[in-house]
């Protein structure tokens, strides 16, 4: 589900990833016969070096000698859904938290140490995971291990360093929401689609909560989310795998998975009836902000990552949304009377449940009220005009040509394995998801479309200076 | 064919031994054309850059001119419309585009290695036959106006903007690249035409390749379909000699609507004859601004909270270079953020510089530099520009010696050079809140956003 992934990441970066700073042989020819194939015999290529310890920790390793770096991932499984009313934002202040100071390395030391060898670190938080990386030499595996340990064990979560931070996170938010119309319909988005679910919540946190959160709510995210049974850690780099998974059982093996009790309190968060759709749909939400031309989106509710029906989504998303050739930009924005600046599609999966989203922005002098309807049509339209044999098998070879990009660093790789292992609980679901994308029909497009747009089931959100505020 | 790619990858994964990818780098010609070839075998994949050695500055007074060209290059030709011309690249999956800056302009595609030739004659066409269609310029006008506009709520990037036209004043590196909303009437289909003409022709070009040696297999296309054989020679070159003769700093406040944060800039332009302690320039930056543990970093954020970010630079082209500290606080902050900024680079400008902070700075720089050489197409970026600014590639690798061999009395100097409080633009964009903070640090000018779209 690399594509599905990719674009997952890609929304993440610019709205939903809360950051804790400031990151052979081929038939060719120029015809519709033109294809990338996929080859099912690749279990053995990827030597990917696995370990579960005892307490539950599981560690993946990619020895990759060429030069003498490594990167670090850690991927908790706990994000934004762990929330409730009152705590929205808790986990991303956590992730900020985890930053400053443990019982061994105390504040600042951590990222004094990686950036004093020429390292980066920094990490992210959305609705299902907190990931943290770090970027090293990896003369410093050791060092890196034993930090990364300390800082899941002992915590300090001090007080005067607990309300500094907290005027940080406000910063942010107001960076990324609160200034960006973007950012605003963003958040309005998530909760209209996904009202009523852990979902609907935010990630950043509303600012009463934000306000309000205590040192002991956080601190209880922490003892319950920060054990070694709900992490995964990822090597790639430098390395020996052997070396590795020695070192991580001298400093993580002695730690304590969860209790019982935090693992039934786990395991009641995981009940997918929580995630049902159950937003108001048919609804045209107008939300004042400081955007000149009307900025939109027009939501439907999505599957789950690990559905089959999701990866159809992401080809259809990505027939009608992605590149300058896709069918909404040629009709929106490239076509002869173009209506809209820019147009785009996104099927964002997450653990328990989706969003199938168009959004845009209009040109000046466009009605809003016209643009819905015209796109409304459009989608009903674009099931048979778009989905057509040579549209997906162009979007089959972009999907494999995106696989490569995942390959260049030892970040990419680590990033790569370790989300597959955090939503399939299994680093080579690639061999599979390949498969998948490779095998989708236009049949299967068509009527995933037509399942999708054939319905009411949308809610229509604009930003715009000329709504009246509330 | 993901077979292929696996095999590549364990290529990749277990049989490099470490050598620097800096040794590999090939450089000949095709005819008078300059080559730089950077040997990639773990991907059956390319990265193709076309460096031309002219830029926005050749627009005279038909601003935004170069920028333009480049993005309608793929608007249509004699034999293919736009819709075409994406749909057939974007079915093998190739990236493409092109980029201008003042002093020079790279056009890069990037796919599949089986589908390079076929790509490149795709593009030698586009470079060859391009029509700039009256119908797409008068769109890409709508277009253009729609996007400036809408930077009034992109806080982060319309200051940007903004400080550079100041901080740049009186240059002819101030001016946007891609102009400004009244130059858009002059893209026109004349001009577009003759802008594609005085590239292919006149201009200074060099090719920069990285992937297996297959990518050689376009020697032919590039002669006889792009026509490209070294016979352009033109190389833009500047001589700006800026005098900043300020005694106090010149404070700008621009006024956006609904802000409830301040972005602050601070810094000036470097003439040329400042450029030549880049790797110091380097390392006082990293030192102030570049991290968590960055002086600035830990003044604003970690002790006060007050802000979530702040970076520092100070850089040059060839010809001139740029100096900034970047950073935002909320809007009652504003004054009690600029008052810590410059206590800290006066402090630092001082030589209040505690060894093992300089340490930090100076080993993260040594250490990290690997780090450049992991992604093929920003190590070919890299290339790119050391030949623009006429820089050996060993250069690179010197980089953690030169760095080592600094003191912080050296770092000092340059950076009570560089940011003396006096000599620097500020730009301070947000809400009348805290342009009422502003008054303690000297005259507030205050300017209109829309004047700078």
């Amino acid at each position: 589900m690399n594509k599905m992934i990719t674009r997952m990441m890609n929304i993440f970066l610019v709205l939903a990833l809360i950051n804790s700073c400031a990151q052979n042989k081929t038939k060719s020819n120029q015809n519709d016969s033109h294809k990338v194939e996929a080859n099912n015999s690749a279990e053995s290529e990827l030597k990917v070096h696995k370990k579960v310890l005892a307490n539950g920790l599981k560690v993946l390793v990619v020895e990759n000698n060429r030069l003498p770096i490594m990167s670090y991932y850690t991927f908790y499984n706990i994000g934004g859904r762990h929330e409730g009313p009152g705590t929205t934002g808790a986990t991303h202040f956590l992730e900020h938290m985890m930053f400053k100071g443990a019982k061994k390395y105390g504040p600042g030391q951590f990222d004094s140490f990686i950036e004093g060898v020429g390292g980066s670190t920094n990490a992210y938080t959305n609705f299902d995971n907190t990931v943290y990386y770090e970027n090293l030499p990896s003369s410093h595996l050791a060092t890196v291990i034993d930090m990364e340990a300390d800082r899941m064990a002992n915590l300090l979560l001090e007080p005067k360093a607990f309300e500094s931070e907290r005027k940080v996170v406000f910063e942010e938010r107001k960076m990324r929401y609160e200034n960006s119309p973007r950012g605003q319909l963003f958040l309005a988005t998530m909760k209209a689609i996904f009202e009523g679910t852990p979902y609907g919540g935010s990630v950043i946190g509303e600012e009463a909560d934000l306000a309000s959160l205590t040192r002991e709510q956080v601190w209880d995210f922490f003892k319950k989310f920060y054990t070694p049974d709900n992490a995964t850690i990822v090597i790639v780099g430098d390395v020996s795998a052997h070396k590795v998974f020695e070192l991580v059982e001298a400093s993580f093996g002695k730690m304590s998975p969860s209790t019982k009790e935090v693992q039934a309190y786990k395991a009641s968060k995981n009940d997918k009836a929580l995630y049902e759709h159950r937003g108001r749909y048919n609804r045209d939400i107008r939300l004042h902000g400081e955007a000149p031309y009307p900025i939109f989106s027009l939501s439907f509710p999505g599957k789950p990552i690990t559905e089959d029906e999701a990866f159809v989504m992401d080809m259809l998303s990505s027939i009608l949304g992605d590149g300058e050739s896709s069918y909404l930009v040629q009709k929106f924005v490239k076509g002869k009377k173009p209506i809209l600046n820019s147009v785009s599609a996104f099927n964002y999966t997450l653990k328990y449940n989706g969003i199938f989203s168009i959004s845009g922005e209009l040109l000046p002098r466009v009605s809003l009220g016209k643009t819905k309807s015209r796109l409304i049509s459009a989608l009903k339209k674009s099931c048979k005009e778009a989905v057509t044999p040579r549209n997906l098998q162009k979007t089959k070879n972009q999907y494999m040509i995106d696989y490569f990009g995942n390959f260049e660093t030892n970040a990419g790789l680590a990033h790569f394995l370790g989300l597959r292992e955090a939503y399939f609980n299994d680093y080579a679901f690639y061999k599979k998801e390949i498969d998948i994308y490779q095998n989708i029909t236009v049949e299967q497009v068509k009527e995933s479309c037509e399942k999708l747009f054939s319905t009411n089931k949308s809610i229509f959100l604009s930003v715009w200076k000329k709504h009246p505020k509330k | 064919m993901l077979k292929a790619f696996l095999f590549i990858f364990i290529v990749f994964c277990s049989s490099f031994s470490f050598a620097v990818p800096l040794n590999n780098v090939e450089k000949f010609r095709w005819d008078d054309l300059e080559i730089v070839w950077l040997p990639e075998e773990r991907h059956p994949t390319y990265v193709l850059t076309v460096y031309f050695a002219d830029g926005a500055l050749s627009d005279g007074a038909d601003k935004g001119t170069t920028e333009t060209m480049f993005n309608l290059i793929s608007s249509g030709t004699r034999r293919f419309s736009q819709k075409d011309i994406a749909d057939n690249l974007e079915f093998f999956g190739v990236s493409h585009g092109g980029v201008s800056n003042h002093e020079y302009s790279t056009y890069s595609v990037s796919g599949l290695v089986k589908d390079i030739i076929p790509t490149m004659k795709k593009v030698c066409h586009l470079f060859n036959d391009a029509t700039f269609p009256i119908r797409e310029i008068q769109k890409a006008r709508r277009r253009y106006e729609s996007s400036l506009k809408s930077m009034v709520n992109n806080h982060g990037a319309l200051s940007s903007r903004i400080f550079r036209e100041l901080s740049l004043e009186g240059t002819p590196f101030s001016y946007p690249v891609g102009g400004k909303l009244k130059d858009k009437r002059r893209w026109h289909q004349k001009n577009l035409l003759s802008k594609l003409d005085y590239f292919n022709k006149k201009v200074k070009k060099r090719i920069y390749i990285t992937g297996p040696s297959e990518v050689k297999s376009i020697q032919k296309i590039i002669k006889d379909e792009c026509g490209w054989k070294g016979q352009g020679q033109f190389v833009r070159s500047s001589n700006v000699d800026k005098k900043i003769n300020q005694d106090a700093p010149r404070i700008v406040f621009v006024k956006v609507p609904k802000a409830n944060q301040s972005q602050v800039k601070i810094g000036r332009f470097l003439n040329d004859s400042e450029l030549k302690e880049d790797e110091l320039m380097l390392l006082m930056t990293k030192y102030l601004g570049g991290g968590f543990t960055a002086r600035l970093m830990r003044e604003l954020r970690v002790k006060r909270g007050l802000t979530y970010s702040v970076y520092a630079f100070a850089a040059g082209q060839k010809d001139y270079g740029r100096s900034a500290i970047n950073t935002f606080t909320k809007e009652e902050t504003t004054g009690e953020l600029l008052s810590v900024v410059r206590d800290v680079v006066t402090r630092v400008g001082a030589g209040e510089i505690p060894e093992t902070e300089l340490n930090l700075a100076k080993n993260g720089l040594a250490g990290g530099h690997l780090f450049q050489f992991e992604q093929t197409k920003a190590f070919l970026d890299q290339l790119v520009f050391m030949d623009h600014v006429g820089r050996p590639y060993s250069s690179l690798m010197e980089l953690p010696d030169k760095i080592k061999s600094f003191s912080a009395a050296d770092v000092a100097r340059v950076a009570k050079e560089i940011f003396n409080w006096n000599s620097q633009t500020i730009v301070i964009l947000g809400s009348p809140k805290a342009a009422a903070q502003l008054k303690e640090f000297g005259k507030v000018e205050y300017r209109n956003y829309k004047d700078f779209l």
